[in-house]
Formats: structure tokens, sequence, C-alpha cells
């Protein structure tokens, strides 16, 4: 059996467990729990863990999908999951405070997958915050050279979590086969 | 000659619960060679405190009132000048490396300090290695067909059904051109760009059903289904009578389709040019991408996050891109209309772009299982 690994990861409340629900080919694993700290007023309950999904592929190959958790202070985790990984799903809560800090802070986090152009990010809460707009994330990445595919989604939507994952592939092999 | 048995250094992990501790078991065990080992307060050497747990600041100062020499790392997020002798601050996120490095230098301070080698008859709590989740095997859910890619009706509408033309033929040459201008596509580029100059919604009013900008949302709001507005997007001329007109007030717009005004104006370029090039777009020249689409929220032709992948890395000839990817060229040109309409691609102007051969794709080492993935993800 092959085994490869694609990471989700961002703040509290970005949708990482919905998006793997969304794609994922079992009931995902999902540890939420009750948080006990700052994230209660955020989440009912958030991922003190991990999540866990995967996709199947023909023959023996499967895809696992981990979330990372969503509390900063778990992020020691992330260079675990990490490692291996064919690349990262970044989602930004536009609803947040500073979504701008919240994609800093995370693109540090994971400097080696923009490195390597395996980071794909996907922006959410829209609906609920229009502003800052796809544009103004792409701005804030070009001041450091950053070019990578940002799209606005939905992560309850099959859809947009699969063009989300689509673009990261093209990005790591542009002469895929369609 | 066998390796010398290293003692492994006893960490407590103070305030955390049991998953955290799992993942500290897990790290160390795995990632760090068991040089480190997760015990109780007790028998602990060096101790790590969240900063940014619940509590984290009281468990710090309790902590120090029970061990006021122990050695400790503290860890957030925000830095902190807590350093002393026998304290250590590791800003969050933590690299691996950067936590051994900072166990390793307070074990050594401790062994200078003590002079001693480390008492290994304390009783170890966690030696174990994190048990692996159980993962929950169901039945497979069905998956749903993607809409990422355009059904074959649409394609039609879209692109149009035009074979390859040779570059050397002037008259395969002429038919692959159309002048946004004559097209209702010109007249709403041009009112994005009075409202955008005057800062004012502009009315775009002419034989169609009304349409309105809204420049500070960056919204249309259009009344009628795309049926009744596609025949003033894809008939040239059929827009002659156009005003543009400057409104104070938002109009009311209830029961009026609303669209974010680049994937109006983006749709709207694929409907007028079919699979065409804007005219003057020369064949040869190299073509940037200023950044990615907005794809989710678009109207992706087929294979437009390949050609966006190529452009973004390189600018590439229109010629060239569809050569490279083994496509028809009707592809790249509609995809290049949508983005050269939004502003997001253009030729480029600079004469060292021209100069250098684009190289060839490079092909990722996992190829087949990225395209397994991919016919996954497209059902």
């Amino acid at each position: 059996m092959s085994d490869y690994k694609i990471i989700f990861s961002g703040p509290v409340g970005a949708g990482k467990t919905t998006a793997i629900q969304s794609i994922s080919d079992i009931v995902p694993v999902t540890t939420d729990e009750q948080a006990s700290d700052m994230t209660r007023n955020l989440k009912n309950g958030t991922t003190v863990a991990m999540d866990y999904g995967l996709i199947k592929l023909p023959g023996t190959e499967r895809i696992h999908l981990y979330g990372t958790p969503g509390q900063e202070r778990f992020d020691f985790m992330w260079q675990i999951l990490t490692n291996g990984g064919i690349g990262l799903v970044l989602l930004i809560n536009n609803h947040r405070p500073d979504p701008f800090g919240d994609l800093h802070f995370f693109l540090n986090a994971f400097e080696e997958f923009i490195k390597q152009g395996k980071v794909v990010i996907g922006v959410t809460q829209m609906d609920q915050a229009d502003t800052p707009r796809i544009e103004d994330y792409h701005l804030q990445l070009e001041n450091n050279g950053i070019k990578i595919p940002i799209f606005d989604i939905d992560a309850r939507v099959k859809k947009d979590v699969s063009i989300l994952l689509e673009a990261l592939l093209y990005s790591l092999d542009p002469g895929l086969d369609d | 000659m066998s390796e010398k048995q290293v003692t492994p250094i006893r960490v407590a992990a103070i305030g955390m619960d049991q998953r955290q501790r799992n993942a500290l078991v897990m790290l160390f065990s795995n990632h760090c060679c068991n040089r480190y080992i997760l015990v109780e307060e007790e028998s602990s050497e060096i101790c790590i405190i969240d900063l940014d747990l619940y509590g984290g600041e009281r468990l710090w100062h309790e902590f120090r009132q029970r061990h006021p020499d122990r050695p400790l790392i503290l860890a957030s997020l925000k830095p902190r000048q807590v350093e002393n002798g026998h304290t250590l601050f590791v800003k969050k996120p933590i690299p691996v490396i950067q936590l051994m490095g900072a166990i390793d230098q307070l074990s050594e301070t401790l062994n200078k300090a003590t002079g001693r080698p480390i008492d290994q008859t304390e009783p170890i709590a966690e030696a174990r290695q994190a048990e692996p989740q159980q993962i929950k095997q169901t039945a497979s859910r069905p998956a749903r067909n993607v809409a990422s890619l355009m059904t074959e009706a649409q394609e039609t509408v879209f692109i149009g059904t035009s074979p390859d033309i040779d570059p050397d033929n002037q008259e395969q040459l002429a038919k692959i051109y159309y002048d946004p201008q004559h097209y209702l596509q010109g007249h709403i580029q041009e009112a994005l760009n009075q409202a955008t100059r005057h800062n004012r919604n502009v009315s775009i009013e002419g034989p169609w059903p009304a349409i309105d900008l809204m420049i500070a949302k960056q919204r249309i709001f259009v009344d009628a289904g795309e049926k009744h507005l596609r025949p003033f997007c894809t008939v040239p001329d059929a827009t002659r009578e156009v005003e543009l007109r400057f409104n104070e007030q938002q109009r009311p717009t209830t029961g009026m389709r609303d669209y974010s005004v680049y994937a109006f104006i983006w749709q709207l370029a694929l409907w007028a040019s079919r699979g065409r090039l804007p005219s003057g777009t020369n064949l040869n020249q190299p073509i940037y991408l200023k950044r990615w689409p907005n794809f989710s929220r678009l109207v992706v032709t087929p294979h437009a996050l390949a050609i966006s992948a190529l452009w973004i890395k390189q600018p590439r000839s229109l010629l060239d891109t569809a050569i490279s990817l083994g496509i028809p060229q009707r592809y790249v040109f509609a995809f290049y209309s949508a983005a050269n309409a939004v502003q997001l691609a253009g030729e480029t102007r600079r004469a060292v772009d021209t100069l250098l051969e684009p190289p060839a794709i490079e092909q990722a080492n996992n190829r087949g299982l990225f395209s397994r993935l991919l016919q996954r993800l497209r059902g």
C-alpha cells in the first residue's frame, strides 16, 4: 500500500475539519472536544488533537488528510504532521480580527512548504466579512515574492475544496494529464 | 564497536492534557530518537510550560514556587523576556530542532551545576509511544461530480470548436481575433474604468436588461438571467446604443442577479471571445499571469489551472503554451481573453522575456499519483 498525505492548517474556525469532511472518502475521525481556553468563544468544539480523513485512489494508493490542531499551542505537532506531505492547504478565516496576521503566522510556520511551492490558500467566511479581498491577500504575499493560488472558498462545498487541491497539484506539476 | 547507551533526558509537560502529552511522547520517540522521555513533574529534570494555555501564567508562577531552580522552557506566541540561568524562552511555532536545542542546553547547564550523572532510578510515568489514532473505517461516501470542468455543451458555448491555426496562414490568422469594444464586454470594462476613476456607481444602459455597477462593493447587478443577457454578449455591435450613467444613490437591487465585477467581466469575455483573442494579441510574445485567478468563483475553462501554473512560473507565448501542454489553441486563447479582460494576464514588455526560451515543463516525481488524485477529485 502506498500512503501519502496532505495537510490542512489554519487558525481556529477556519474550516479545516469541514474541508476534510467535504472530500474524505471515509467519515473523518474528528477529535473535537470542548475547548477550555480562549478558543471556546469562537467555536463550540475546537480540534485539540488532529482531524483525519482519507481519499482512496484506485489500487492501493491512499491520500491521508490531516488537519492540524486549531490552537497554536499544539504547534509542535505541525512539524511531525507535515514531514513528507504532498502539500499544504492553508485556510484563513476572513472573519477573524486579523486575517493577515494569521496568514503570516502560518506561512512563517510552514516556510518549507512555501519554498517548495507546495501551498494553496483558501479564504473562508468571506460571506461574513468581504474584506480583505482576495486581491489584498495576493498583495500581502507578492511583497515577499510569493505567487500561490488563493481562492475564496466555502469549506462545506466539495467543489471549492476540490479546486483548491487541483490548483495545488498543478502548481506542483503544470504538465499533469487532464 | 557498540554505540554508547545514552540516558534519556526526563522532561515534564506542565498543565498539558493527555493528547498533548501523547504528541510529545510521539515527538520524542519518533523524531528525537528517544533522547528525551516524558515523565511526571516530580521525576523530571526539565519542564515545559506553554504560556498560551488557559492559566499558563499562573502555572508558571506556581511552578517556580515549587521548584525555584528547576530548568524550565517557556513557550508562547508573543516574545517574552523571561530568560535566566534556568529558564529559556522559545517562540512558537517551535521547530523541533529548536525544542531539542533548548532541552539540551538546559540539560547541560543542569549537569554542570550538579556535577553528577543523572539519576535513573526514579519512576517513568509515560515511556510508551502514543497509541496511533483509531481510524473509523466506514463505507465510502459516493463521490459526487465536481463541476470544476465545463460540460461539453458549456464548452461549445464558451469556447467554440475552432481548430488550431497555422500562424503563418494569414487567412486563418484573421479568424482568431475579436474586438472586445464591439461587445458588451468592452462597455462593462469601460464602465468599470469610469466608476473607478470617479469612485461613483455606474449604470450601463442600452437595449439589454438593467445593469448596475456598484464600485465600492465591486459588484454588478443584472436584472435578467444569463439566457437573456447572453445574446448581447455574443453578437458584435448588438450594443451600439449604450450609455454610461453615474448614479449618486444606490438603486434598489431586489430580485437582481448579483455578480462580482471580475467574475462578470470574465464570463462576458468568454462569451465574446469564444476561443479567440483580443485584436492585436501577439501569438509569439510571452504572456505573464499577474496572479492566480480566484477560480472557485469563476467559470473554469478546460486546462485553465495548468495554463495558470505554467504562466505563474514563467511567461510563455500562447502558441508555446498550447504546444507545451499538448492542448488545442482555443483553450489557451479563451483563458487568455478572460484573464486579460480582468487585467490578470498580458504580453510581457521586457526584452529579456523574449530572449529566453521557456524551459520544458518539469515533471514531478509523483506525476502518476497526482494524475490519479486529479481524476478522483473530478469525480
